[in-house]
């Protein structure tokens, strides 16, 4: 049986009313395999995803269900190295476990 | 830390919203599962410096007038893992990851608890995760 975090969703729970997602141009720093990105993008965001590892980012592309493709865009990068994007870019910033 | 934060707050737009969400600086608990009932074994032993020293950038960051706080909140947060083998792997890669000294004490709890008659439980390891809203300011 694989791992399941949070299967309860409690997360989602406390996420879904603490900023206005649909829409929202939103930049995940850490999302690892992609666990917490796919919760973002059935809230209606438009999300772009970056983690150091690599081999998790490649996960995180394999897992993303169809529907999601539009919303999701993953690439391998950190949050010390923003400078992909001009000032101003999103919405919302969510450091997923990564701070 | 503040150097990540710094450039969240560059790449927000004015008024945009940064949220962090991370396990609290808390020891994760880990238990058995059984129907709707969690009994606990043991309590991990992590290092929480890191926790620490992040929650001080936030604290920083918003001293800094970088964001001001919008919102708090504290919940817990369930890793269903499986049995013991599952267990043990997943703790491996996590001492590995983090640095940790040895838990295999904890594999040996884990295991004793489950041969007292628990072996259709699951292990589930669980603890305090903190969202915060803060929202840039200017």
């Amino acid at each position: 049986m694989p791992i399941r975090i949070d299967p309860e969703q409690v997360e989602l729970r406390a996420l879904r009313p603490a900023a206005p997602w649909r829409g929202a141009r939103v930049l995940e720093i850490g999302c690892g395999d992609g666990r917490l990105t796919r919760r973002l993008a059935r809230l209606g965001a438009q999300v772009i995803a970056i983690d150091p590892d690599r081999a998790a980012i490649r996960i995180a592309r394999k897992t993303l269900p169809k529907s999601y493709a539009r919303q999701v865009r993953y690439a391998v990068g950190t949050a010390g190295r923003l400078d992909l994007w001009p000032a101003g870019s999103f919405d919302i910033v969510v450091f997923a476990w990564s701070l | 830390m503040v150097h990540a934060l710094n450039e969240a707050h560059r790449v927000l737009r004015p008024h945009g919203l940064l949220i962090d969400l991370r396990p609290a600086p808390a020891h994760r608990r880990v238990g058995l599962q059984r129907g709707r009932r969690w009994t606990l074994i043991a309590t991990m032993k992590e290092d929480l410096t890191d926790d620490h020293l992040a929650n001080q950038a936030v604290s920083t960051a918003i001293g800094r007038g970088l964001f001001r706080r919008e919102l708090y909140d504290r919940f817990e947060l369930k890793r269903h893992v499986g049995g013991l083998s599952a267990f043990r792997a997943w703790l491996e890669d996590f001492v590995l990851r983090s640095g940790l000294p040895s838990h295999e004490w904890l594999v040996d709890r884990v295991a004793a608890a489950l041969a007292r008659g628990s072996t259709r439980a699951t292990v589930v390891v669980r603890g305090p995760l903190e969202l915060r809203v803060l929202r840039k300011r200017g």
